[in-house]
């Protein structure tokens, strides 16, 4: 009888287990019910008394050994791919990043300030950017050979001297929507209308022929002077944060009466200066009357601001044109 | 403009610093850009006599010199050659610091020292050291007649100053002088302006012998006073009016010229000397023509005056071109003795009109051209003349011409306190509001309704409703004093614009395909807008600010190629990119502006390579069809993929239709715009037209949910052989159509040309999808379906049937 224990585990240890198939050829051989080890357990009853303790110990011996190759051999099987290991399997090899999308800088900081905007229950509309002299200068009281024109240096597409042919112009400012929206749509009107503007000015680190303006409009009957320089509060505690410091100051444009601008103090190296930020103003009475709105019953207030300054300076950019270059070494710091 | 604090001193009893005033002035709108410190008072430097001039015991280049300075004698060493004694020298006592910083920018302190084993106890000082020149031969010597131990200060006539460059508005030319910024400080430091133009006495005698003036144009000049001051010698001015010119920039001429211009920086009014022996004639005639006129102006330069401009001329023609620039024929020099001042008010446009025909700008023109104080003339040429006398040792003659064709009326513009409260948000009394306007020089009366009425002062143009006289309450209440409410109260906002929503999710959208977006030039050359589009369809400027930046861009393709030789140029590799933003093209079918098409574009671009060279394998360039993919997805995020036709437009081009208007296209850069745009690689570029979407309803896809197929898809592969000029957008248009519903998609997934198939043929594999939400599909009922396909690609394209 141990001869044939001894045969079965022979058996055992020179089996190879390869493969998935051969480790399944070794559970029916030795570990199924019609395998070997059970068959060899059957004989026990053929085993004399005395010797039932050796040979059963032997038998257990070969069961273990039965099962434990097999066990190991599963697992071998299973993580056969780590034997496989090779040079490209090296998890630290170095990748380039995945190429992401990305918003370009000036995206961002419009859309931050048409965040805050959509919160104080400012509505977005916009315009084009080829405007009539109408819309552009006009209707915003800008009069003609007033010294007020030279505040924006502008680019003509048609100069007509026919008083019937209205000239146009790109527009130098987005206050153009401001006419289009009040000629549109019936007071109370809350808005804001960002945008692309020219300017006839040389390219420099300074200046662009274009940049992007967000202006805002409110036109209602009881708007006053104090509600705008709160609304102008909140959004600079929005946008520069809740402890902000700010001043506004008197200033002219010819489309508010009164007029104002609004400067954040800056922090800097040599401590810090005042930084204008945006223009504002009650809507002027002229301007009423040009889309036929009742000054009189109505009152309004405006604001605008440049959107590529705010980049500007909240990414710390001291060029402008490296926002119309492309760069995509620049491009690339923008990416959120 | 430069207003000197010092000079506007003079007008305002005040201690408030500089700074201060500075800030002041900033918030009741004349903004201060800039604070300038100049000059010094040159504390603790006094006159020097040097008594002695001894060698060094140790030191070649420098000398001993025992220094008088009043109360004591000092013992200061020298190291300039011009030292001698006798001389009056600016000294630098003990403690005293340099004026003028040293080449590393700092400031050297006086100390006491020892030179090579010799006392020094100060500093003989050279003009370079005091800031006040350029010569640093050698020490400055001085009047022999100064007395040793007086300041130096009051020896220069030096005074500290600070200069304040204000950014005038237009609306302001009130402010436009030294008395009017005054003016307005006066209003918040509770201070009243004191100011040395008063009325002019009656003439005693006629200057008809001398002058006559007569004005022609009066609508474009409604005043115009002469005043004669003979016996005039013309020489440097005295340092005080020096000063003052030079504190604010301007270069001091002579003791006539600089006159003008203190009066004009003074009040505001521009005067124009002439010389009297110049003026042919004997007479001024103010007057415009009906042609253009080349003259010569005083600094030397023949113009060529627009037809209509405003002229003074003599007996002989025009001397000087009104409001703007004297002319050379007239001008004052050393040799004048008798002068004619001209004080005239020209109408603003008039002279605005000249000066941007002319692209000069003066301080004279500057002020015109917004509307200087109507009454001001007389008194203003007055006070000049008066200065000239005193300077000059001129005598004024007894009598003035003053020709006043248009007289000023004064205005008064009514004012209703609880319209003020109401437009500000403010709770001010009459009494508060009539204060304010009465330290601005406006005349209140209230009226029986109780309604203020204003009379605006001559000097402010500007105000002519009740809106203006509001905001002069405002800004000298300071906005900032203005009490804002605890709320801003606002309306119900209506939902925000389809086109806004959209070009967000659009932008959102291409991010998310992994584009960065860039921001192009709106104004491309008219070379690069050729490439583009045709020239028919171009906008241009009229005045553009450079032969780069002409016309209007019709595509955003061209903008992004620029981009892309950018990077390229900067060896960038990977350049995935795109941008939204208007395009213009001259057409019938306008958008706001009549026959110009402005739409909003969404552009996607891609040039180089997704993937560089490195261990994984050979870099990947981009191909057409990565565009094309990502364009696709585009259409289907809209959920118009399946409404679109796709029309090849030659090799390059394959334009997106929906209910036959354009609304997408995918390109391969062709030769002519990588050479137009100077690229070396392939660039593929699609442009999607968002505002044409928009109009069409498009992108207004309400999402319902859809169950998803309870039963499997049955897919069938059948390749076709067809000729190479076959387009497969067309075979798999004509699959679709034929199959109907029951097909749900169709793929490619083999293309394959080779000789075995025959000279210009291809094959076209094609994966059939089917699905039928009823039940599982099997191949006795597709088998029809793709008999009738076969047959029918057969008959439309000859194609056949390879498996």
């Amino acid at each position: 009888m141990i001869d044939k224990i001894e045969a079965i585990k022979q058996e055992i240890e020179q089996f190879n287990i390869d493969s998935e198939e051969t480790l399944e050829e070794f559970r029916l051989r030795f570990l199924s019910r019609k395998g070997k080890i059970q068959a060899m357990f059957g004989m026990m009853g053929d085993v004399p008394n005395e010797q039932k303790a050796a040979v059963g110990k032997a038998m257990n011996e070969v069961k273990n050994l039965a099962q434990s190759t097999f066990d190991q051999a599963k697992e071998e099987l299973a993580s056969a791919q780590k034997k496989t290991f090779g040079a490209l399997d090296d998890i630290s090899l170095p990748v380039e990043p995945a190429y992401t999308g990305s918003f370009h800088p000036l995206t961002q900081a419009l859309n931050q300030i048409k965040e805050i905007f959509l919160r104080l229950g400012f509505n977005i509309a916009d315009g084009p950017e080829l405007e009539d002299d109408f819309h552009n200068f006009t209707a915003l009281n800008f009069p003609k050979d007033h010294p007020a024109r030279d505040m924006q240096d502008t680019f003509f597409v048609r100069k007509s001297d026919d008083e019937n042919t209205d000239d146009l112009v790109l527009r130098t400012h987005t206050s153009p929507v401001q006419i289009r929206l009040m000629k549109e749509q019936a007071p109370p009107v809350r808005s804001i209308m960002p945008g692309r503007v020219y300017r006839n000015e040389a390219v420099t680190a300074k200046s662009y022929f274009q940049f992007n303006q967000v202006e805002g409009l409110y036109v209602d009957e009881k708007v006053t002077l104090g509600e705008l320089i709160e609304t102008l509060v909140m959004f600079s505690k929005l946008m520069y944060g809740s402890d902000v410091k700010y001043r506004v100051r008197p200033s002219f444009f010819p489309f508010t009466e009164p007029s104002m601008e609004m400067d954040i103090w800056w922090e800097n190296e040599k401590g810090g200066q005042w930084l204008e930020i945006l223009g504002a103003g009650m809507v002027d009475p002229n301007v009423f009357e040009a889309v036929g709105i009742d000054p009189e019953k109505y009152t309004g207030y405006a604001f605008g601001m440049g959107v590529d300054r705010i980049a500007m300076l909240r990414y710390g950019i001291d060029d402008i044109r490296l926002l119309y270059d492309n760069d995509i070494r620049f491009l690339q710091q923008f990416e959120s | 403009m430069k207003i000197s604090y010092n000079w506007l001193k003079q007008y305002i009893n005040t201690e408030i610093s500089a700074d201060e005033a500075a800030d002041k002035l900033t918030l009741l709108g004349l903004e201060v850009e800039e604070v300038e410190e100049i000059g010094s008072d040159f504390e603790g430097f006094v006159i020097g006599e040097v008594l002695d001039v001894r060698s060094h015991p140790n030191a070649d280049k420098l000398v001993l010199c025992d220094v008088n300075t009043g109360d004591e004698t000092l013992q200061i060493i020298c190291g300039a050659k011009n030292v001698a004694a006798g001389q009056k020298v600016p000294v630098a006592t003990v403690g005293s610091t340099l004026p003028a910083p040293m080449d590393d920018g700092s400031y050297l302190t006086i100390k006491k020292a020892k030179l090579r084993g010799e006392k020094s106890n100060g500093m003989i000082c050279s003009e370079v050291e005091l800031g006040l020149g350029d010569d640093h031969t050698g020490i400055m010597v001085m009047d022999s007649s100064l007395k040793p131990g007086m300041p130096l200060k009051e020896a220069l006539n030096a005074e500290k100053d600070t200069v304040f460059e204000i950014g005038l508005t237009p609306n302001r030319p009130d402010a436009a002088c030294h008395i009017g910024v005054a003016r307005d400080l006066s209003s918040v430091v509770e201070e009243s302006l004191k100011t040395p133009y008063k009325s002019v006495p009656e003439p005693k005698k006629s200057l008809d012998d001398e002058i006559s003036i007569s004005i022609i144009d009066s609508d474009k000049c409604h005043r115009y006073v002469g005043l004669i001051v003979d016996n005039v010698e013309v020489k440097e001015s005295p340092e005080w009016l020096k000063q003052r010119l030079i504190s604010i920039g301007l270069r001091p001429i002579n003791n006539v010229v600089d006159v003008t211009n203190y009066v004009l920086h003074e009040i505001g009014q521009p005067l124009h000397a002439f010389d009297y022996e110049l003026v042919g004639g004997k007479k001024i005639v103010v007057q415009s023509f009906d042609e253009d006129k080349k003259f010569t102006t005083l600094d030397s330069i023949e113009r060529t005056v627009p037809a209509g401009s405003l002229f003074i001329c003599d007996g002989n023609g025009p001397v000087a071109i009104a409001g703007v620039m004297g002319g050379e024929n007239s001008e004052v020099t050393e040799k004048t003795t008798k002068i004619l001042i001209e004080s005239a008010w020209f109408e603003p446009s008039s002279i605005r009109k000249t000066s941007k025909s002319l692209a000069l700008q003066t301080d004279s023109s500057y002020r015109f051209e917004r509307g200087i104080d109507p009454t001001m003339q007389l008194k203003a040429a007055w006070r000049a003349a008066e200065l000239i006398a005193e300077l000059s040792g001129g005598t004024i003659f007894e009598g003035y011409v003053d020709e006043h064709p248009i007289k000023h009326e004064p205005q008064a513009v009514p004012l209703r306190v609880a319209r003020v409260n109401h437009l500000l948000g403010t709770n001010l009394d009459e009494q508060r509001v009539v204060s304010i306007l009465g330290k601005l020089e406006f005349e209140v009366e209230s009226d029986s309704n109780g309604i203020l009425q204003c009379t605006v002062p001559p000097f402010r143009p500007d105000i002519t409703r009740e809106v203006d006289l509001i905001e002069e309450v405002g800004r000298v209440f300071d906005y900032n004093n203005i009490p804002r409410p605890d709320t801003a109260p606002f309306i119900t906002p209506d939902p925000l614009s389809d086109a806004e929503v959209f070009h967000e999710r659009m932008r959102s959208l291409a991010k998310s395909l992994g584009y960065k977006e860039i921001s192009t030039n709106s104004l491309l050359s008219k070379k690069e807008a050729g490439l583009l589009a045709d020239e028919k369809l171009h906008v241009h400027t009229l005045n553009p600010v450079s032969q780069e930046n002409t016309t209007l861009r019709t595509h955003l393709a061209g903008g992004f190629m620029k981009a892309v030789h950018y990077n390229l140029n900067r060896n960038a590799t990977n350049l995935r990119f795109f941008e939204i933003g208007h395009v213009f093209r001259k057409s019938d079918d306008s958008t706001w502006i009549e026959g110009v098409q402005e739409h909003v574009c969404l552009m996607l671009g891609l040039c180089g390579s997704k993937k560089r060279t490195d261990w994984r394998g050979e870099a990947e360039p981009y191909t057409i069809f990565d565009l094309k993919s990502d364009l696709e997805a585009v259409l289907d995020d809209l959920g118009i993929s399946d409404r679109i036709t796709r029309e090849t437009a030659g090799n390059h081009m394959l334009k997106y239709q929906l209910e036959g208007n354009e609304i997408a296209t995918l390109r391969i850069a062709h030769e002519e715009w990588l050479k137009g745009f100077d690229l070396e690689q392939d660039a593929f570029v699609a442009e999607v037209d968002l505002t044409l979407l928009d109009k069409l309803g498009a992108e207004k896809r309400d999402i319902t949910y859809q169950p998803v197929a309870k039963f499997p898809t049955f897919e069938f592969d059948a390749a076709f052989t067809v000729e190479q000029t076959v387009r497969t957008g067309d075979l798999t248009r004509e699959i679709k159509h034929t199959a109907g519903e029951i097909l749900k998609d169709v793929s490619v997934f083999d293309v394959y040309e080779g000789e075995n198939l025959g000279k210009n043929k291809k094959s076209i594999a094609f994966r059939l999808t089917f699905l039928d939400s009823n039940k599982t599909l099997n191949i006795k009922d597709v088998e029809p379906v793709v008999q009738k396909v076969v047959q029918k690609l057969e008959k439309t394209f000859g194609a056949k049937l390879r498996s």
